[in-house]
């Protein structure tokens, strides 16, 4: 119905203007990014205000936050007849929706809502670049735009939010355990969950995130050999693939045993964390233009 | 403000009479306990002699007090004296904590006036002051003292000032500890065990369990720990989440140490374990509490098991040392492990904090905790208090309210009771007029009424709506004599 009111016939091709589709797009998505700003605001005041818990008004406002990206997304999709998988844009916010909706998950526990400070402000930063780049596919050409690359790219993403809340749960850990173990019992004590909260959070995040990581890349693999020239070892995406996979490995393996486990696997996730991010950049700018990667 | 005048009280008929850690010590408090047994024979006994229409003890470790539903209205005149400062004395409505007779009875007068007044006015009764003596004579008796004595240490409070002690004490603005949690349920327990609490007390307990949860979700009141076993169990919590299903250990076998077990059990700790130089101590206290004893020798064993371990000793030097914790943990526990150490001198080595997942506290680490806590709650006192005073004014609405509708009935039905007798005196006096003649007389007088009462029912309306209504009903109840029960107004004819 939505289809066919806003952006598309019922046999699938569009009929509304572009323009009009495209300004409800950005519409949804700005009102999305407003409602993270809002809810990120809102949280790090509660922090800065040394209040022991999240505002009640988080949830609600969270959810509404996820509606609006989702509507923004659905309608992307209706439109161009593809989900926002191809293209760096489209592709940045529905990675923001996958961790805004883990942001709202943790809303319903309440112990452990207020890690949405760290978390809102990263899908805030992913939803204000894909504006700023302006929501469109690109990249891939659209003979190769099949199944099997949209599996690819959403088990990817699985694991790049998966790799986002283990990098938020553990910087908070690491942050608690200083409190802790220092005996300051401030604003970041108050706040933040406990211990084990966050390190079962984060264990969690991995064991769901490395898995579907694991198989986007083997599929990724795949499709690549089948569509393209096989892969070199030198190709951005390939390096970026490989790191990630090795933080992973690197932040299970941390956790294997010992009585710094829950510490070393909260400090390799952090680390790790911005070691990717940081070689995204330095990758992403060697090769300005590129089509094929995030 | 006028509508806590006493004159403006008197027809609340509500009273409070009690005992707190603000007006007696510890060891008068406990004289004038209820034991629960009694508890609804005493309310029986109030409300089966007439001495009140309804009645609810709250009973708790640092209050008794009886609420009561006053009979007729108003508290009337109260006989005994309390020597000394109270909670609120010196404030307005119907404390009384040093006032001798307060003039709750008296006549209504222009401005309220604080002098004491030894008669009731029309319509009051000495009801309300004779209960009020009851009460204290009541609360004497259980104590086992002369009255004069227990009213030393007793407060009370009439109408308004009644409703909004309920509603501090409630928010627990009035506890020892500011914050604690266990009086909203111990005030709802009050309440729900009193068979006969009368249709105004009732509304009031509705209206303070309100309050209670108003100020609980819409201030940081409750917020942290203000006990030194809370503050344990705040840090239990931020290490372990829940604690439910959790294992702890308790060294010493003292009275802080079974606090400290009672706080852990209350959290939902799975298992104990009790530890004590004598084993028999810890045998006995481990029954108590449905866990473990052990000896000393078996603490090494015991640990590697343990979430939670709580010291409490008179040992005069440490018991748990860092080659002790070497020991059963070589490089460190797998699981954190939290030890708090309330004894003093301390039973645990400073160093054993320094073992990695090893979380160690002590007495000054948890005082910490809670003088944090105390003074974040203190600094949301304005908050509560602008719920409570909000309560208060609502209740006072709806307590004016209920009295402007009556009233309003009854104003109209004695001024057509006079109009009535006037005409047929007068239409004696005019045998001559014809009946259309007398048609005109009755419409004529009819409307001259309905207008002269159009503008103070309006404003009787209007009254009940902002606030005003008690001040007003009163005002209207004295100047047109209305203090006879509903629907009796005399014919006023002279």
């Amino acid at each position: 119905m939505l289809r066919a009111a806003v952006c598309g016939s019922a046999d699938g091709r569009p009929r509304a203007p572009v323009a009009v589709c495209r300004a409800v797009v950005t519409v949804l998505h700005l009102a999305a990014l407003a409602g993270y700003v809002a809810v990120a605001a809102l949280l790090g005041g509660s922090l800065a205000g040394g209040r022991a818990r999240a505002p009640g008004s988080i949830a609600m406002l969270t959810g509404a936050a996820v509606v609006l990206h989702a509507a923004a997304l659905a309608v992307y999709t209706i439109h161009l007849g593809e989900p926002p998988l191809v293209g760096l844009a489209p592709s940045l916010s529905a990675l923001g929706f996958l961790i805004g909706a883990v942001v709202l998950a943790t809303t319903v526990f309440r112990e452990s809502r207020t890690l949405g400070v760290v978390l809102t402000p990263v899908v805030a930063i992913l939803l204000g670049t894909a504006l700023a780049l302006g929501l469109a596919p690109a990249g891939t050409p659209v003979a190769y735009r099949d199944a099997w690359l949209y599996v690819h790219v959403a088990l990817s993403f699985v694991g790049y939010a998966g790799l986002t809340v283990a990098f938020a749960a553990g910087l908070v850990y690491l942050l608690q355990f200083r409190e802790l173990k220092g005996k300051r019992f401030g604003r970041v004590f108050r706040f933040f969950p406990a211990l084990d909260t966050l390190d079962v959070l984060g264990r969690r995040a991995l064991a769901i995130g490395f898995p579907a990581f694991s198989l986007g890349l083997l599929i990724g693999f795949a499709w690549s050999a089948r569509f393209q020239r096989p892969l070199s070892a030198a190709d951005p995406k390939v390096v970026w693939g490989a790191l990630i996979w090795l933080v992973f490995l690197a932040a299970l393996g941390a956790r294997a045993g010992g009585a710094s486990r829950c510490r070393r696997g909260a400090l390799v996730c952090v680390v790790g964390y911005a070691v990717v991010v940081f070689a995204y950049v330095v990758l992403r700018l060697a090769e300005a233009g590129g089509p094929f990667f995030l | 403000m006028a509508v806590g005048s006493p004159r403006m009280t008197r027809e609340m008929p509500l009273a409070v009479v009690g005992l707190s850690h603000r007006s007696a010590p510890v060891e008068v408090r406990e004289r004038f306990v209820f034991p629960a047994e009694e508890a609804a024979a005493v309310l029986a006994e109030l409300t089966d002699t007439g001495v009140a229409d309804g009645a609810v003890l709250l009973s708790t470790c640092n209050r008794t007090e009886l609420y009561l539903e006053l009979p007729g209205a108003g508290a009337g005149t109260f006989t005994f004296t309390r020597s000394g400062t109270g909670p609120g004395s010196g404030s307005e409505g119907g404390e009384d904590a040093h006032a001798h007779s307060r003039g709750h009875g008296s006549p209504p007068s222009p401005s309220p006036s604080p002098s004491p007044s030894p008669s009731p006015g029309p319509g009051q009764g000495r009801g309300g002051g004779r209960a009020l003596d009851a009460v204290v004579r009541l609360f004497a008796r259980r104590a086992g003292m002369p009255v004069e004595e227990a009213a030393r240490y007793l407060y009370h409070r009439t109408g308004r000032a009644a409703a909004e002690h309920l509603f501090r004490v409630v928010t627990s603005l009035d506890s020892m500890i500011l914050g604690e949690a266990q009086i909203q349920g111990q005030v709802r327990a009050a309440y729900e065990s009193a068979a006969v609490a009368g249709p105004t007390l009732s509304r009031l307990f509705q209206a303070a369990l309100a309050v209670g949860g108003r100020v609980r979700s819409e201030t940081a009141l409750g917020a942290g720990a203000a006990s030194v076993p809370s503050a344990a169990v705040a840090l239990a919590r931020k290490i372990f989440g829940s604690l439910r299903g959790r294992r702890a250990l308790v060294l010493g076998a003292g009275e802080m140490s079974e606090l400290a077990l009672s706080c852990l059990a209350a959290e939902g700790v799975r298992s104990v374990v009790v530890a004590n130089r004598t084993e028999a101590r810890a045998r006995e206290l481990a029954e108590r509490v449905g866990g473990r004893a052990i000896a000393y020798d078996g603490l090494e064993a015991a640990l590697p098991k343990i979430d939670i371990v709580m010291t409490a000793t008179a040992a005069p030097g440490p018991v748990l040392t860092r080659p002790l914790l070497d020991r059963v943990f070589p490089g460190g526990p797998r699981h954190p492990l939290l030890i708090v150490d309330i004894a003093l001198p301390r039973d645990v080595e400073p160093a054993v904090g320094q073992v990695e997942n090893v979380f160690l506290y002590d007495v000054d680490d948890l005082r910490q905790i809670v003088d944090d806590s105390l003074e974040r709650r203190r600094a949301e006192m304005p908050a509560a208090e602008r719920i409570v005073d909000e309560a208060v004014d609502d209740f006072w609405r709806w307590y004016a309210a209920r009295d402007v509708a009556p009233l309003i009935r009854k104003l109209r039905g004695r001024a057509e009771a006079v109009r009535r007798a006037e005409v047929e005196k007068a239409l004696r006096r005019l045998p001559e007029l014809a009946p259309e003649q007398r048609e005109v007389v009755e419409a004529l007088t009819r409307q001259l009424l309905a207008k002269v009462l159009h503008r103070p029912t309006v404003r009787l309306r209007e009254a009940a709506g902002n606030g005003n209504g008690v001040a007003v009903v009163h005002a209207a109840r004295y100047l047109f004599e209305l203090d006879g029960p509903d629907g009796e107004g005399d014919t006023g004819a002279e």
